[in-house]
């Protein structure tokens, strides 16, 4: 029964969605309309489910003294900080906005600046010209990360032409081919979803 | 020798960037740009709208990404100003309001737009397509209210603007996916003209989009952002930013250059 029910409801609400979009009629409209804000309800329930999942692994994490576990104290200092002040007062309240602003921005903004270091360290380490198709990569990739900038036009007029010109073509006859295979398996693992063929959604054991 | 150059310590790579950022950075080089055809045809698109006219903008990225795609989100703000059109600005991503509604409200004093009248931040709901979808229908069934807490009837600016079809473009910058449920869901279902500002490492993505007019035009990282302000001739951050990254690929291409030298030599005398 526990597993039934799920299935019911995803085979009734699947395939009435979809007819829902073949029909211009407004009961058919104004159902779509209706669930659209059911599942607008739901999905902050995620976040419920989010946090409870967080917290629930780093009291873990903390009780059996895992490797780095005083950082876990760190996490709830954040979350409490960030809902004492942000569920009463509002997210536009000044404590809260210095609080992102001062904290999290720089954090985020340096975690990413960090890339670029380990990234020229890795190009170097890593693009060598040791078969045709890295070779092809390697050439590729110079043209690009050269024709990105306006230092490109300066060592050659053509740089960004050619850029342009492999976005335009090899990029997008590739990115098009995975796209195309990217939907067709979405359609399919979504009709075996519905049909109740697909039902690992639903968790483990019986 | 070879071996210590391919295998060169990585803290002399990390020194190595930190100075061409460093030195163009106190140097201040001014290299000229050219605007690529995406980011034209977007400044054309936008230019060629009405006075009164409204745009969205989905600030569908956080602060990692944020000196990447602010100063898109700055230049288009200022474009949009100077020409009386309506901005309706608000976010799928859950840590973006803060920093969204900070850069509107800056560059409306900047341009002198009123809060309400020239501009209205929605905030964020979570839901992602959910949110597209429902917009579609009715904004005011998924936003009843504005950042600040006024509810949507009470905003002159949205008094005759129910759903998409009162909107003239939506400008989606992303640091993820969002650009393609945008156009998957709001273009395809809606009608609404989509385009984008995305972050470097996306652009490639964007380009299917591109040449079936699913994107009406394109900001395409850094470089978009700068060919942008060029083209508002408000030359700012992403100007500044362009040339520094310029000497940074500059040096990794380099730095792959030099790495592969010399690897051949050591190949040959190998043979």
């Amino acid at each position: 029964m526990r597993r039934q029910v799920p299935l019911v409801l995803c085979f009734f609400f699947g395939v009435t969605i979809i007819l829902t979009r073949f029909s211009p009629h407004p009961f058919s409209q104004s159902f779509y309309e209706e669930v659209n804000s059911w599942a607008l309800i739901i999905f902050p329930f995620a976040f419920v489910l989010a946090t409870v999942t967080l917290i629930r692994s780093h009291v873990t994490r903390i009780r059996r003294r895992s490797e780095h576990w005083q950082y876990s104290f760190i996490v709830f200092a954040g979350l409490i900080a960030m809902v004492v002040i942000g569920v009463p007062f509002g997210p536009q309240h000044p404590v809260f906005e210095w609080l992102f602003n001062n904290i999290q921005v720089p954090m985020d903004a340096t975690m990413f600046s960090l890339l670029a270091f380990f990234i020229a360290s890795a190009a170097y380490r890593a693009f060598r010209a040791r078969t045709f198709e890295a070779t092809l990569l390697l050439v590729t990739a110079i043209i690009v990360m050269i024709g990105n900038v306006p230092i490109g036009d300066l060592i050659w007029s053509e740089t960004s032409s050619v850029k342009q010109w492999i976005l335009n073509n090899p990029n997008l006859s590739a990115r098009r081919g995975i796209i195309l295979g990217v939907s067709l398996g979405v359609i399919s693992q979504s009709i075996r979803i519905i049909l109740g063929i697909e039902r690992s959604y639903l968790g483990g054991g019986d | 020798m070879l071996d210590k150059l391919m295998n060169i310590d990585r803290r002399i790579v990390f020194i190595l960037v930190a100075l061409a950022v460093i030195i163009p950075t106190k140097l201040s080089v001014n290299l000229p740009v050219s605007v690529s055809e995406p980011t034209q045809k977007l400044y054309d698109y936008i230019d060629d709208l009405p006075a009164g006219a409204t745009i969205m903008i989905a600030f569908d990225y956080g602060p990692a990404s944020l000196p990447e795609l602010h100063p898109m989100a700055r230049a288009v703000l200022k474009q949009c100003f100077e020409k009386n059109i309506r901005v309706i600005g608000l976010t799928l991503a859950a840590d973006a309001p803060t920093l969204a509604n900070t850069l509107m409200e800056e560059v409306a004093e900047e341009n002198e737009a009123m809060v309400g009248e020239d501009y209205v931040f929605l905030g964020y709901r979570p839901g992602g397509t959910l949110v597209i979808l429902g917009m579609g229908n009715s904004i005011a069934s998924v936003f009843d209210s504005d950042y600040s807490g006024t509810a949507l009837a009470e905003i002159p600016m949205m008094e005759n603007i129910k759903n998409y079809d009162q909107i003239s473009l939506l400008l989606d910058l992303a640091s993820g996916s969002t650009t393609e449920g945008w156009i998957t869901y709001a273009n395809a279902q809606y009608d609404l003209r989509i385009a984008s500002g995305v972050t470097g490492v996306l652009i490639s993505q964007m380009y299917p989009f591109l040449q079936t007019g699913q994107l009406v035009g394109l900001i395409a990282g850094i470089s978009g952002a700068a060919e942008y302000e060029d083209l508002i001739d408000t030359p700012a951050k992403a100007m500044k930013w362009i040339n520094i990254e310029s000497f940074v690929h500059l040096l990794i291409v380099g730095l792959v250059i030099l790495g592969n030298i010399a690897f051949f030599i050591r190949n040959r005398q190998e043979e």
